[in-house]
């Protein structure tokens, strides 16, 4: 097809189909990182600052964690990712037990919606902005993170990568990714910062400790 | 011995005679010796800030041709002007023509007057003495396009008795910009409001600055504002000896 | 030049009657931002590298646009989606209402994008009969308003919390408190209700990356995730100068956006869409469309000093720090783009006869270049325009009215020919000796009476000249008589 956009470029520019693309300029270099305690602590940190609520955990205090989040938080109906993890831990059982409803991720969006408490894992970690990436697929679907008005992100040391160039190296070939920092927030009005204007409101990470 | 050229730019030559007196007399007693083309009129910035660079060459050609009898530095009280000089004059005239060649030459012994004396001249403390408290308003061109962030305030600080005080804002610009003051009066006069407030906050008796056009603007304001708190020429306070017994 | 004629943009006008309102909430925000980037600033020593880099990479996408926009379409389309090329705005109406009745919208929801307010789609789509709702707080805001955005990050700004209060109780017909908090917690109500029922998402795109067809998008509220997730149809419509070569060259970008929009590292929400959903479950549309508007872009390219506007990244930081742009505020500027990067943009995409005010609404004091991300030589470019419009230059004749044109020739003579200057200078404070009072003057004649409407004038001594002279004939005879043989 003939595109005029495409020609009336080359004509401005005086290039035609054959006239070679330059030279990129370099981009810098990565960050390099610390050692993981010390990455572990600048990642939950930095999720403090931008109003996330971050805690290093162990497995075992999962459940009572777990427990008090519901309770202080009248959680009544929950979603979560479908992940190896979340089973080993339990998470669908323990949040039955405590009479919470759970929702499937795959669920139609209005039922999504009603959720108070969304829980996804992540696949990748940045310290120095308190980043949270999430890919996308059928077991990671992109509402659990977006609808309910509390995200829960359990995640684990490994996940941590320098920079985003480590990350953009194993993920660009992903089709969808987001990046979470911190709650959803507006100042809009009057420049007064407000948490879960559309997304969540409050933002809990736990970061699951090896041992 | 030093020698040097005096170019007092229009705006000073209009309505600062006694602060190129200052000059020219701080000048001498420094050991320069100076030369005063008196075919110098404008440097013609403002036809070629306003988009009229093809009227602007003649004008820069008529400086360029005043100030070439000599190759002494030039030194002008305003960065804005010498701005103008140092770094617009080259780009009038095509690379190679003999008119490009003279604009460098001229370009690069321009100097704006503090940074001849601190810079060329290395000389800090002139021997000024002003008991005041005194704040500065880092003029746009000066800062930005001359790139001279410590000069005016190290002259200053070896001012005997002078308290120099901090500008909330100082880097803001006051509104003048030219012919902006009569494109844009009413923005012009915002700005130049706003600067007038800062400085009146800043519990200074005194506003000093290194540019003639900031000076009319914001001493003028000043004025207006029923303050009486001074605007002056920097080379008007480095004369000063106010105390001095 | 873009297609749709624009009305002439008033900037003098508008500055003369700015409602004092909007200044000092423009200076609220902008004041919060300024000290926000510069923290952030101050914490990356690699700062300015990255800023070199950014406008090396940015300049470079330019040279090579073509390449790299074909290279775009590639990507996108085998990543499942449909690219659609517009060469005007018309073109892109078009393109998304047809798309949009294809799949009979009645619905769409959209997240902040200038290029759509470029097109005026909204209005096309009203007219269509289908509802476009803005999702963004603050253009929600301006939309149930009715007015344009007087801040590109917060473009409500200028609006009271009480004032939003009464537009919302009016429009919504509930009764809304004058409460931020609850406002924003009205809004996500009756938005959400709209994200869950549109059939049609519409998002603009903050990056394209030509590597492998990548929509970036960046937001804080998550509504650009609401509108890109939640309908089965999302259309995206950029513009061709948003492309860059590939995910390298984002990691400069990533850091340089949000830290010099907002003064965050980063902002919430970024998201990294390649194409449709790929399985039923994960949500996001099923069907994405891509369209690239050119709508003048491709011929601004042709001016290698004024197309460095395509550098932008749209964080405003310019304006944030534009005095000129505190004391007027967005609207003065009569476009989506306002600020010094919209003094350099709405000149050559709308013209210089609708637009010749905007390049000399600036005093040249630098601010913007000094902060810009990428580093645009505003000024330059300013001064640049400046001459589009005085003189005229290969893109456009000279608009500047006659008046000016012929004083301006006037005093290019007697500036030349120093000897008029020099009986001018003679004479000059003769003549204004009349309106000299005490030791001012506080009303001048025209032209002048516009610099003495603000402040009065210093009187005219002009004697330096014949002090030199006086001075060397006394005391030196023989030197530093200077060069003449006055």
């Amino acid at each position: 097809m003939n595109n005029t956009v495409i020609e009336n470029i080359r004509s401005s520019l005086g290039r035609t189909e054959q006239t070679p693309l330059s030279l990129r300029p370099a981009i810098y270099e990565s960050r390099q990182p610390e050692s993981v305690d010390s990455e572990t602590e600048h990642f939950l940190e930095e999720v403090r600052k931008v109003s996330g609520v971050a805690q290093k955990l162990s497995p075992e205090g999962v459940a009572a964690t777990l427990k008090s989040l519901v309770a202080e938080n009248n959680i009544l109906k929950a979603t979560l990712w479908h992940s190896p993890l979340f089973e080993r831990l339990g998470i669908e059982s323990i949040l039955r037990s405590l009479g919470v409803d759970i929702v499937s991720p795959t669920a139609d969006k209005h039922d999504m919606a009603l959720c108070d408490l969304g829980i996804t894992g992540a696949d990748y970690l940045l310290p120095e902005t308190g980043t949270l990436v999430l890919r996308s697929s059928a077991e990671q679907p992109r509402a659990v993170s977006l609808l309910p008005r509390i995200h829960l992100a359990i995640v684990r040391p490994e996940m941590l990568r320098p920079d985003l160039h480590q990350v953009f190296a194993e993920a660009k070939d992903s089709h969808y990714l987001v990046f979470i920092t911190g709650p959803s927030r507006t100042a809009d009005i009057e420049l007064t910062v407000t948490l879960g204007v559309h997304g969540p409101k409050n933002l809990y990470i736990w970061m699951l400790e090896n041992r | 011995m030093p020698k040097a050229q005096l170019f007092i730019t229009c705006l000073s030559d209009q309505f600062y005679t006694s602060t190129l007196q200052n000059m020219t007399r701080l000048l001498e007693r420094l050991g320069v010796e100076l030369v005063f083309p008196h075919e110098q009129t404008c440097c013609g910035q403002p036809l070629f800030n306003n988009g009229f660079e093809n009227k602007t060459r003649a004008v820069a050609l008529n400086f360029m041709r005043a100030f070439s009898k000599s190759d002494a530095p030039i030194i002008g009280p305003s960065g804005s002007c010498v701005s103008m000089v140092k770094h617009h004059y080259p780009e009038l005239f095509p690379a190679g023509t003999p008119e490009h060649a003279l604009a460098s030459d001229i370009a690069a012994r321009s100097f704006e007057f503090t940074e001849y004396l601190v810079n060329v001249l290395k000389v800090t403390d002139v021997g000024a003495a002003y008991p005041h408290k005194v704040t500065y308003h880092a003029s746009c061109h000066y800062l930005r396009e001359m790139g001279l962030k410590t000069e005016a305030k190290t002259l200053l600080n070896a001012v005997k008795g002078l308290e120099l005080v901090p500008l909330n804002e100082e880097e803001t610009c006051c509104g003048f910009g030219g012919a902006f003051t009569v494109t844009y009066p009413e923005v012009s006069r915002s700005m130049m409001e706003n600067k007038v407030k800062n400085i009146i906050a800043s519990g200074a008796d005194t506003v000093v600055m290194c540019e003639p056009g900031c000076l009319m603007n914001v001493a003028g304001g000043l004025h207006k504002a029923g303050s009486d708190i001074r605007g002056m020429h920097i080379i008007d306070l480095l004369v000063s000896k106010e105390g001095v017994v | 030049m873009s297609d749709d004629t624009h009305t002439y943009i008033g900037f003098e006008e508008y500055s003369e009657h700015v409602p004092p309102s909007i200044p000092s909430a423009v200076q609220q925000a902008t004041s919060r931002f300024v000290d926000g980037r510069a923290a952030r600033v101050a914490e990356l020593p690699q700062w300015e590298q990255l800023r070199q880099i950014g406008s090396d990479i940015r300049l470079h996408t330019i040279e090579n646009m073509d390449v790299y926009l074909t290279r775009l379409e590639t990507a996108v389309q085998a990543a499942g989606g449909i690219v659609h090329w517009a060469s005007t705005a018309e073109d892109a109406r078009q393109i998304v209402l047809k798309i949009a009745k294809e799949h009979n919208v009645r619905l769409a929801v959209k997240s902040k994008s200038m290029a759509t307010e470029e097109i005026g789609l909204n209005h096309a789509l009203e007219a269509a009969g289908i509802e476009a709702l803005e999702t963004d707080l603050g253009e929600y805001i301006i939309q149930l308003a009715g007015t344009g955005p007087s801040h590109i990050i917060v473009p409500a700004v200028h609006l009271k919390k009480e004032e939003i209060a009464a537009l919302f109780s009016e429009k919504l017909n509930i009764d809304a408190p004058a409460d931020p908090i609850e406002l924003a917690r009205i809004a996500r109500e009756t938005l959400r209700e709209k994200f869950l029922a549109a059939e049609m998402g519409i998002s603009g795109a903050n990056f394209l990356v030509a590597e492998t067809g990548t929509l970036v998008i960046v937001t804080n509220e998550g509504n650009g995730r609401m509108c890109t997730t939640m309908p089965d149809l999302h259309i995206a419509v950029v513009g061709i100068d948003k492309v860059i070569p590939d995910w390298e060259s984002l990691t400069v970008f990533l850091k340089l956006l949000a830290r010099s929009a907002t003064g965050q590292k980063l902002s919430t929400y970024t998201q990294f869409i390649t194409g449709p959903r790929r399985a039923e479950g994960e949500f996001g549309p099923k069907e994405f469309h891509l369209v690239l508007l050119d709508n003048g872009r491709s011929k601004v390219l042709k001016d290698p000093v004024g197309r460095e506007v395509f550098k932008c990244i749209r964080c405003g930081a310019c304006a944030n720090v534009c005095p000129v742009y505190k004391n007027v505020g967005g609207f003065a500027y009569g476009w989506f783009i306002s600020g010094p990067i919209g003094a350099i943009f709405a000149p050559q995409m709308l013209g210089t006869p609708a637009a010749r005010e905007l390049p000399y609404a600036s005093t040249l004091c630098g601010a913007c270049a000094d902060v810009c991300p990428v580093k645009i030589p505003i000024p330059t470019i300013l001064r640049h325009l400046r001459r589009r419009v005085a003189q005229g230059d290969d893109f456009a004749a000279s608009t500047m009215p006659a008046p000016i044109r012929i004083t301006a020739s006037l005093a290019s003579l007697a500036l030349a020919q120093n000897w008029i200057y020099r009986f001018g200078t003679r004479i000059l404070p003769f003549f204004m000796r009349i309106f000299k009072r005490d030791s001012w003057i506080p009303s001048a004649p025209y032209p002048l009476s516009r610099w003495t409407k603000a402040r009065p004038l210093p009187p005219f001594t002009a004697s330096f000249r014949k002090w030199w002279n006086v001075r060397s004939a006394k005391a030196k005879p023989r030197a530093g008589t200077g060069t003449t043989s006055e």
